[in-house]
């Protein structure tokens, strides 16, 4: 299993250099940041201009650009970002906490919320249970996030005004001053968590526990599980230890699998509620044309989602017996 | 502020119950009002005074919210990265300067930095500037004629050739900065003269301090300039000037001024100023609704101007500012280099139309703009546009213009004298900016009824798109300026690297370049508006309207008003406060 581990993550970094590659060449050559500063008004001096050429690299060629860049890569340097005053490797790394703290949280409300629901519909197909959270999940599905984040804010404000205290927020991750000690600052972060969190949980749970129950039902009629209920034991027992288990395998693949998705997602439920995580950090390194932010947030996020598949794949092991004695 | 101090958690089990609140929602109760009504009810009529309180109506102290749409990139806003809206606001109450813009555009000197400021002699152009004597940095050091000299060094372009200013304007045309007085009295004398010379140390360039530069690079050589210069974008200001100082940045999140206890001048009303960093102006109107900030300042849309007029307890006003719309042709196209097909496209233009169908829909204040260098209020505004019939809608006149230069319709195409056919031709606009993309469609819809195919496109570099000159027509925005003569030579003189259309007419450079060293006022105007008038002529450029700007507050927000210039509503920020309950 150890090879097995060593081996993906070894054969992940020339991939990962690859897409640094593509990506460095197709930010540079869009649109210079230094157009921005000549369309300035008032127009800036031409030594103006050709300062920020040279502090930001632009009068070398690509290919020597990106070279540097790997080679700083070693010593802990990102590169000069446009905005002079960011350290990229500090920013994106809190940027990237904030974003796992948003998402983190999300897919596990998910992940519990479609094993729960997924397992109950399946135990009880085309039941009144079933029929209702086939709904809620196809709704789920086919609501546009951004709208469904703008409706989840308002409907924090008219609860906010129904209990006549500011108990959610729209904006954010926590207050700028927030006085009454360390659970005043619990609550105000647990505030500012509700709306985002539900927003972009509720998306992922949709479609998880569609997958949950096609699974649970799956194996549910196979042989091994009809087997188990002959030989006498408990329901509960052929439920948990072996219908459940087995039918996490394929939720795992997509929990792994969604990983990027979600972290995209992520960029829209940043922007609503204006959380300032990665997705925001990347969107705003695209609009300054900024080349170097937007390398290390691809670094960055492939490392994470490369890290994650493999955990997948260890977790199967866990899951499946089968898998860990092969 | 109010803090939340029930549990959270209950919240949670309460979401799929606030999804179906959400769907009737009354658009909340806009709590915290103490005066219900439209504390904007006279900005129109009269825009620096209105929402005034009396110090009596006023709480003591309080907590005043307000959204900004950027981070701040770089904390030296004389800095080409530096120079933002946002910077500038938060910064409003910290740094010195010279001469602010009220709402009305007339430009004030500032009486907490200034005694006086005159020009004492016309040859060679002097100005003596009289600091207050009680006036001093935070840390007790007095403000005077080194902070001057200072800010004078890093702006001319040469002193500083590693610093990298938003601009030399100006500071490249003073001859020297001298002290006098034990330096509270400051003569800057200039090599030219500069209409524009309150332009300089003023509020979109105020003053850093010379005595944090000497310990933080230096003053006296372009290395300890530079330093000194690239320290100041780098750090959180620690120093103040002003009436406030910032007690704490949370990068990307707010930044938090609190009152400079070492102001010599009157107490801000406030005890503490947050600058709440809401980068979609989209997401504004909802922070505002539920109390998380008290004003915001974004860019009108339709939609959400409507959304806030319906908050209650909650009061807007959008007023007209500085930015103006206009139409650019790019004389590189050797069928625009035509004045008479330019003529004839912009008489096809029909302005209020255009007006009528974007900014018209949420704002019954717009009107054609007659001016490319001032806007209806400013002192010097003249119509120099309307008496070419630019602008005015007038097909048949477009089509006769045409007709006597030659022109013919062939196959519904439009042929130029010589008998070759107008080609397609691109107009552009920034991506995602529907407001502009409405205005190229109807630029088309006119262009067509001449004969000539104008094609919409939009693009997502806009400077690009200018610098390299990839467009025949483009729709973008200038800032207009309470110092309009220095800006002027900036757009439109034919080496500026700003005619981004490259208009080329020696008479007007002339006259710019005279505008823009005059001593007396009113005769630079007269040349400024001649200048316009031949440039309304040549068919360059026309301009559209005024942007809007747009203001929300709370009702309870008081002294808190809309300044559609550069200096923005923080030009007053010490006066802002709460009214009582």
């Amino acid at each position: 299993m150890l090879a097995y581990a060593l081996r993906r993550v070894l054969l992940s970094v020339p991939i990962l250099i690859a897409s640094t590659f593509v990506v460095f060449v197709i930010t540079a050559l869009s649109k210079s940041p230094i157009s921005d500063l000549r369309a300035k008004n008032p127009p800036p001096p031409e030594r103006t201009i050709e300062l920020e050429r040279q502090r930001l690299n632009l009068d070398q060629p690509l290919l020597e650009r990106y070279w540097n860049w790997l080679l700083g890569l070693f010593r802990g340097d990102f590169g000069p970002s446009v905005q002079s005053r960011m350290d990229i490797g500090a920013e994106v790394v809190d940027r990237f906490i904030v974003t796992f703290r948003l998402i983190g949280l999300a897919m596990l409300v998910a992940l519990v919320l479609a094993i729960i629901v997924g397992v109950i519909s399946a135990v009880k197909q085309y039941s009144g249970v079933d029929y209702t959270s086939t709904f809620l999940g196809f709704l789920f599905l086919s609501l546009p996030s951004f709208w469904f984040a703008i409706l989840l804010k308002q409907a924090g404000i008219s609860f906010n005004n129904a209990v006549g205290e500011q108990v959610l927020f729209t904006i954010g991750d926590s207050s700028v001053y927030v006085t009454g000690g360390t659970w005043a600052e619990f609550t105000d972060a647990l505030g500012h968590m509700v709306l985002p969190t539900i927003s972009l949980a509720l998306l992922s749970f949709a479609a998880w526990s569609r997958f949950q129950r096609a699974s649970m039902l799956e194996v549910l009629n196979s042989d091994y599980v009809r087997l188990a209920r002959a030989k006498g034991l408990r329901r509960g027992t052929v439920m948990r230890k072996h219908a459940l288990r087995t039918a996490l395998i394929p939720l795992t693949t997509v929990t792994a699998l969604d990983l990027g998705a979600i972290i995209s997602g992520a960029v829209v439920t940043e922007k609503v509620f204006q959380w300032q995580g990665a997705g925001t950090f990347l969107l705003d390194a695209i609009e300054r044309s900024d080349v170097y932010a937007v390398q290390a947030w691809l670094l960055v996020s492939a490392t994470f989602i490369i890290l994650f598949n493999l955990a997948a794949d260890l977790l199967y092991g866990v899951l499946d017996p089968r898998i860990r004695y092969a | 502020m109010r803090r939340s101090r029930t549990i959270s958690a209950a919240a949670l089990l309460m979401g799929s119950a606030l999804i179906l609140s959400a769907c009737g929602g009354d658009g909340g109760d806009g709590d915290g009002a103490a005066e219900p009504g439209n504390i904007y009810a006279d900005c129109d009529a009269n825009p620096n005074e209105c929402n005034a309180v009396p110090d009596d109506q006023l709480q003591d102290g309080g907590e005043i919210s307000f959204a900004i749409e950027k981070n701040i990139p770089n904390w030296n806003i004389i800095s080409s990265e530096g120079n933002v809206q946002e910077s500038a606001f938060v910064l409003k109450g910290v740094l010195p300067y010279t001469f602010y813009a009220e709402p009305d555009f007339t430009v004030t000197m500032n009486e907490d930095v200034l005694v006086s400021a005159e020009q004492v002699s016309d040859d060679p152009q002097t100005i003596e500037y009289e600091i207050q004597p009680d006036a001093q940095w935070s840390d007790g050091t007095p403000i005077n004629a080194d902070d001057f000299i200072y800010n004078w060094k890093v702006q001319n372009g040469e002193d500083c050739p590693d610093c990298a200013p938003a601009s030399t304007s100006g500071y490249d045309q003073v001859e020297s900065v001298e002290g006098s007085d034990d330096g509270k009295t400051v003569t800057v004398t200039f090599k030219e003269p500069f209409t524009d010379w309150k332009v300089l140390w003023g509020s979109g360039g105020p003053m850093y301090p010379a005595h944090i530069a000497e310990e933080n690079g230096g003053t006296d050589s372009p290395k300890g300039l530079a330093e000194s210069f690239e320290w100041f974008g780098k750090n959180v200001p620690e120093y103040s000037g002003g009436p406030f100082k910032i007690e704490n940045f949370q990068d990307n999140e707010s930044v938090t001024a609190v009152p400079n206890e070492n102001f010599w001048g009157e107490a801000p009303n406030l005890d503490r100023l947050i600058y709440r960093v809401i980068t979609e102006a989209s997401e504004q109107p909802t922070a505002l609704q539920n109390n998380e900030v008290q004003v915001i300042y974004p860019q009108p849309q339709v939609d959400f101007v409507d959304q806030i007029d319906a908050m209650q307890g909650v009061s807007s006003h959008i007023g007209m500012g500085l930015v103006w719309e206009h139409f650019d042709f790019n004389l590189k196209n050797k069928f625009l280099s035509d004045e008479p097909l330019r003529d004839a496209l912009f008489t096809a233009v029909d302005r209020q139309g255009i007006i009528d169908k974007t900014v018209g829909q949420f704002t019954d204040k717009a009107e054609p703009l007659n001016s490319h260098n001032f806007v209806p209020g400013q002192d010097g505004y003249e119509d120099v546009v309307s008496e070419f019939g630019h602008g005015s809608g007038d097909v048949e006149a477009a089509k006769k213009i045409l007709t006597d230069a030659g022109y013919e319709l062939s196959g519904g195409k439009l042929q130029t004298p010589d008998g070759k056919t107008v080609p397609e031709m691109r107009i552009r606009y920034t991506t995602g900016n529907e407001i502009r993309q409405n205005e190229c469609e109807l630029f088309a819809q006119a262009a067509k009824e001449l004969g000539v195919t104008v094609n919409v496109e939009p693009t997502d570099d806009l400077g690009g798109t200018l610098v390299e000159g990839d467009y025949d027509i483009i729709v973008f925005a200038w800032v207009s300026s309470p110092f309009p003569y220095s800006g002027a030579v900036q757009l439109w003189t034919s080496d500026s690297g700003s005619n981004f259309g490259k208009y080329e007419n020696e008479e007007v450079d002339k006259l710019l370049r005279e505008a823009a060293s005059e001593t007396d006022t009113a005769v630079a105007t007269e040349k400024l508006n001649e200048a316009d008038k031949i440039m309304s002529e040549d068919a360059y450029v026309l301009p559209l309207y005024q942007k809007p700007t747009f203001i929300a507050a709370h009702d309870n927000v008081a002294n808190v008003r809309n300044n559609s210039t550069l200096d923005g509503p923080v030009y007053n920020v010490a006066e802002w406060g709460l009214r009582k309950e």
